[in-house]
């Protein structure tokens, strides 16, 4: 994928250019937010990352102005505050998604990959499908091959979102977001309980396991290759 | 002097006022006066004038010596063609014809000094007619209103002015006092309160708005320098380990797992170190009361089952029983997310400091006065003397000091609930400990516009049915 990354901080914007570039996508920065703006309406980008406070420049105005201008081109948004109001001032502005400063490369890396890999709107799946593993979204049933899955809602909503990025490596805070509407971090291990119950529903007695753990990332549901 | 200046200003308005007042009555008075003075003569000469013309010249010397006699107030006189005096008590004939003022000489014949005012007509045949009447009785009103004016003007400054320098001063002195308790917290006093006469009138009341502010601003400072004095303190244990494990990386260069396994240990205390930062900020955010704009009426009942469905199967994990106990469709106006942290936080407690074998339950609950909900465990309980505290930054139970955590938790719950009005008690559970908290606030009074809108990712589910947070699901 195609990656503007507007931040003013030099430091950041080349670990995420490197990292990015490294591994196999493209990558331009711009550390002003006019310039990028610029480059954001004219570069034809997969998506975008926007730091929230550049110098004089509020990173909201760019994710306006392009939804204004009729690009649907998604933008998480970065920022170093600690901000409680600032995820639903982003979203609400027409960010898809928000990152708080410092990150881990692999988390941002994950959502970026959700952010693209988003279908549009107007495609209305019924039906998820990995390997043998399929989901009925109208009927709220899960078969594995044969075998008929019973799951609680939660599970069923964390099995869906999974399923949703397959083949994509989801992070714990993303589950906890979207599956739980958590937007902190608890203490306790809700996400490696529930994935642990999930897997025994999903993966027990099967050779080929769906479900596997990316250490220091998070979690993937995958056909076996 | 402040306090005269002003009085000083206020008796110059109202003095000035008032000779603008004067001088219009004034002018208004004496004009009508002479206009009255000069109608009679005009009167008294045209009548004379007709007579001259309808009855000729002696009838006109007759007619005024017998008006001489009757109207002793007007004054005459006849003259010829040569100047001649024929009849009439005025001392001379005007040099010209027209209106003259003259003032005669008590020595050349006349009873009293005069001042006369006097229209001069020639009538024909160089027969001069002159009618003159007092302008003293005209001068003596005016004498009186010029003096009545001028002791009513003294009266007027003197009490004006005395009234506005003990209004003013009583005005003053009191935004004295508040100017001296302002000075006094600048000088660094932060407790100095401004002193009410507890008459509610406009200053008083103002008085209780400042105080009020400046308990607010007081509080607001307090949490700043605990901030920071708990920051201080707290993290200079998880920096100092930060750096010891830096140096074992260093140390071990060379050895490429022994190298990695202390740098992943070194990034783990990073992350402690940068939750913590980021717990100490959401607190004092929280604390700050900004979060209040994004207040909307809120499904408690869904938050809350949705928070203990999240733990069911963390404590059923550990080997504890969570229960839930939730009356649907309570609302409440607030921020969903704090709430839902503040249960999370509530229940992450009660998770992780209680033994194996424990049970926690959770209960919400409307019986009238607001929602009412509990989180019960049947732990250890925390000893009556520590209570007060648990609620502090980075307070730890001394028994729970070696177990994982930031001391954070208990904080924000108190800060989130302060911010909600919801009223927050410790109990026992006899064995073990319960966090009660009163929902003081009712989002029914709040119905105005907004409500809780669920996210993107809700709208592809129901929510939960409050069965599936209830032991049924616990007892899997």
């Amino acid at each position: 994928m195609r990656v503007l990354l507007i931040e003013d901080d030099a430091e950041t914007a080349a670990y995420v250019v490197n990292r990015l570039k490294a591994g196999g996508h493209g990558a331009d920065h711009s550390a002003e937010g006019r310039d990028g703006l610029r480059l954001a309406l004219t570069g034809g980008y997969d998506a975008l990352v926007v730091d929230r406070m550049l110098p004089g420049f509020d990173g909201l105005v760019i994710v306006k102005t392009l939804r204004e201008a009729g690009r649907q081109t998604p933008v998480l948004f970065l920022t170093a505050r600690g901000g409680i109001d600032d995820r639903v001032e982003g979203l609400d502005a027409g960010g898809d998604d928000y990152l708080t400063k410092p990150f881990a490369f692999s988390e941002l890396m994950a959502r970026l990959n959700a952010l693209v890999r988003r279908p549009p709107l107007a495609q209305v799946k019924t039906t998820l499908r990995v390997a043998d593993l399929e989901m009925d979204l109208l009927g709220r049933k899960v078969r594995r091959g044969a075998r008929e899955i019973d799951l609680q809602p939660r599970e069923f909503r964390l099995l869906e979102y999974l399923m949703r990025n397959a083949d994509q490596v989801v992070t714990r805070t993303m589950l906890l977001e979207h599956v739980w509407e958590f937007h902190f971090d608890p203490k306790t291990k809700i996400v490696e309980t529930h994935i642990s119950r999930l897997r025994s529903k999903v993966d027990r007695g099967v050779e080929r396991a769906l479900i596997h753990t990316i250490r220091g990332a998070g979690y993937v549901i995958r056909a076996p290759s | 002097m402040a306090s005269f200046g002003l009085a000083v200003a206020y008796a110059a308005l109202f003095t000035a006022s008032t000779i603008v007042l004067g001088t219009i009555v004034y002018w208004t008075v004496m004009d009508s006066l002479e206009r009255q003075m000069s109608a009679r003569i005009d009167a008294e000469v045209d009548l004379l004038r007709e007579e001259f013309v309808a009855e000729g010249l002696p009838d006109l010397v007759r007619e005024i010596h017998e008006r001489a006699d009757y109207f002793p107030a007007l004054s005459y006189l006849v003259t010829d063609a040569e100047g001649k005096r024929l009849a009439g008590n005025l001392p001379s004939m005007p040099a010209h014809v027209g209106w003259t003022d003259i003032e005669t000489d008590p020595a050349s014949g006349g009873s009293v000094e005069q001042n006369l005012r006097v229209r001069t007509v020639l009538l024909g045949q160089g027969v001069h007619l002159a009618v003159a009447d007092d302008l003293n009785p005209i001068e003596e009103i005016q004498q009186a209103f010029l003096s009545a004016l001028g002791w009513g003007l003294a009266a007027f400054v003197i009490l004006s002015l005395a009234g506005g320098i003990l209004l003013s001063r009583a005005f003053l002195q009191r935004v004295d006092v508040i100017t001296r308790t302002a000075e006094a917290i600048i000088e660094g006093d932060l407790h100095s309160r401004i002193p009410l006469r507890g008459t509610n009138d406009n200053l008083d009341r103002l008085s209780s708005t400042l105080n009020r502010m400046l308990d607010r601003i007081g509080d607001l400072m307090e949490s700043l320098s605990q901030v920071s004095n708990d920051i201080a303190h707290a993290l200079r244990t998880p920096l100092s380990r930060l750096r010891q494990k830096l140096e074992i990386a260093k140390a071990n260069v060379g050895d490429d797992q022994k190298t990695e396994h202390s740098i992943d240990a070194a990034i783990d205390e990073t992350d402690t170190i940068l939750d913590t930062f980021s717990a100490l900020l959401r607190i004092a955010q929280i604390e700050a009361g900004t979060r209040e704009a994004g207040f909307r009426r809120v499904n408690l009942s869904t938050t809350f089952e949705n928070v203990a469905d999240a733990y069911l199967a963390v404590a059923e994990e550990q080997g504890k029983v969570l229960s839930a106990k939730i009356d649907p469709d309570l609302q409440y106006w607030g921020d969903r997310d704090l709430l839902t942290e503040m249960l999370a936080n509530l229940l992450d407690n009660a998770i992780r400091h209680t033994p194996a074998g424990s049970s926690i339950e959770v209960k919400l609950a409307d019986h009238g006065a607001g929602p009412v909900a509990t989180v019960a465990d049947s732990g250890l309980g925390i000893p009556l003397e520590e209570r007060g505290q648990i609620f502090r930054r980075f307070y730890r139970l001394e028994r729970g000091i070696a177990q994982p955590g930031n001391g954070l938790g208990l904080s924000l719950v108190a800060a989130v609930a302060d911010l909600h009005e919801i009223e927050l008690r410790l109990e026992d559970n006899a064995p073990g400990l319960r966090v009660r908290m009163e929902f003081r606030n009712a989002a029914s009074g709040k119905e105005v516009g907004r409500s809780d809108s669920p996210s993107k990712h809700r709208s592809s589910f129901g929510s939960l049915e409050s069965s599936a947070a209830t032991p049924q699901a616990a007892g899997r």
